[in-house]
Order: C-alpha cells, then structure tokens, then sequence
C-alpha cells in the first residue's frame, strides 16, 4: 500500500492507495472467477487506531483514501491495515513527513 | 426447589482477525451487522445500520461530481460531520446493494476531506449519513454516470 503522510498544526493528512483488484459479485460473475474486495481497512499511529473503515465491493480497484487525524510528527509512523472478504490481510507502514 | 441452569455463552466479540491495539469502539461491521452489506435500498441499509431509515438534512457536506464520465471511479468526499459523530455511513441507489462504505469515528479522528472512490452502475444518488448517538444527520447528491462513449 502507497502511503502520504504529511502533518501541518497539529494534523496530520494521510493519502493511500492500495493494490486490489476489488472485484464485485456481478464483476466475478462476468468474469467466472471469485468476487474479493478489501472489507476492513484501520489506520494506526502511536498504538491508538484513528481511522477505520469497513468497506465494500463498490469501492473502486485499487482503492484510494484520505483522512486526516490530531497528532503526529515528522518521522513518526503510521500503519495502516486492510482484511479482505478471502480472509488476507495486509499491513504497510508509511513515515509522516 | 427449582433449579435453573442459566447458560451463559459468552459472546465474545471476535476482532475479526486483526490484532487491533486500543480498540475500544472499533467494529468490524460485516461481522456485527450482516444484513447491512445486503439491504438493497439505502432505507433499508440504513434501518439495519441505525436502526433508522430517516434523517435530518443537516451538519454533514458532502462533495461528489455532478457528472463522473467513469462510473468505476467516483470520488466521494465527505467535508464534515456534526461533532461527536461516531459512525458514518455512505450508500448509493444505483448498485445491487446499497451500502458502500461505514466509518467509525475515533478519538483522534478528524472528519473533514475524508475521501474515497467508488463504483457506481448508473445515475444514481449518494447518501452519507452521520450517527450522532443515535440522531441521524445527512446530506445527499444525485451523481450522473455516462458509461463508455461520449456523454448521453
């Protein structure tokens, strides 16, 4: 997963996209394969989650999102995980700049 | 003498499977509410969600395009939410299903510009919707989608 992190006053912005093929029910139909989407993404920093998500199917390929949260300083790490419907999960740091 | 056997089955909430540190209000959604992902209505999604299908328009700004010339690729903003929002919903009616994205708020969560992209069949209209300890805030936008080829 790409992962932008910057933090200005106090908040820090977060950019990331991760590589998935999100492919819906009707898609994986088309497709005779089996649909799999990223279900559950989190955001760690300091031990404490500040963005959660759980998604869908209709979330495009390749999935982009941006939050921001209170804290954070330059160098610091932030984690962010996602689970897909297979039961995978992937976990990539990013340093906040 | 009557004697009653209380079972207690612990119903352990499973945090599904990630190790999340200081989870306190995290919740993996598909696991709690699983009737949410299949409702085919936004009302109905809702109902299942919040346990409510109405809301006052109000508190929450959302952005998304009028026209998306992609309808894989729609970016949706959510610029702000009413303080002390702890979830947030967004659903569109131009899908199989309605629901498409549930937030939980967290402490050090900031909501404003909270971006994500999503797919959608056809014209349809977006819905986010914000809990605010069971009070529902939102706001809608009707999204056109032009498939393939040169608008209409």
């Amino acid at each position: 997963m790409r992962i932008k992190a910057k933090t200005k006053k106090g908040i820090t912005t977060v950019k990331a996209m991760a590589k998935h093929p999100m492919m819906s029910y009707d898609e994986a139909k088309k497709k005779h394969k089996t649909a799999n989407f990223i279900t559950y993404i989190t955001a760690e920093h300091n031990g404490e989650i500040v963005y959660e998500l759980n998604s869908t199917q209709f979330l495009s390929k390749n999935p982009y999102i941006k939050f921001k949260f209170k804290g954070g300083a330059k160098k610091e790490k932030i984690i962010i995980t996602w689970v897909d419907l297979s039961g995978k999960k992937k976990v990539s740091k990013g340093k906040i700049k | 003498m009557n004697r009653r056997e209380l079972l207690k089955f612990g119903m352990g909430l499973i945090a599904a499977s990630v190790a999340l540190p200081s989870a306190l209000n995290a919740e993996n959604f598909r696991k709690t509410k699983p009737m949410v992902w299949k409702a085919k209505t936004p009302a109905d999604a809702m109902k299942d969600l919040f346990g409510a299908s109405t809301y006052t328009e109000s508190g929450v700004k959302l952005k998304a395009p009028d026209i998306a010339e992609n309808g894989a690729v729609i970016p949706i903003t959510i610029k702000k939410v009413p303080a002390g929002t702890k979830t947030i919903a967004v659903f569109q009616d131009a899908n199989p299903e309605s629901a498409t994205a549930v937030f939980t708020v967290h402490p050090r969560s900031i909501v404003s510009d909270y971006a994500i992209r999503i797919k959608m069949k056809k014209t349809g209209k977006v819905t986010v919707v914000a809990n605010v300890d069971g009070k529902l805030y939102g706001a809608s936008k009707t999204v056109k989608v032009t498939i393939g080829g040169c608008g209409g």
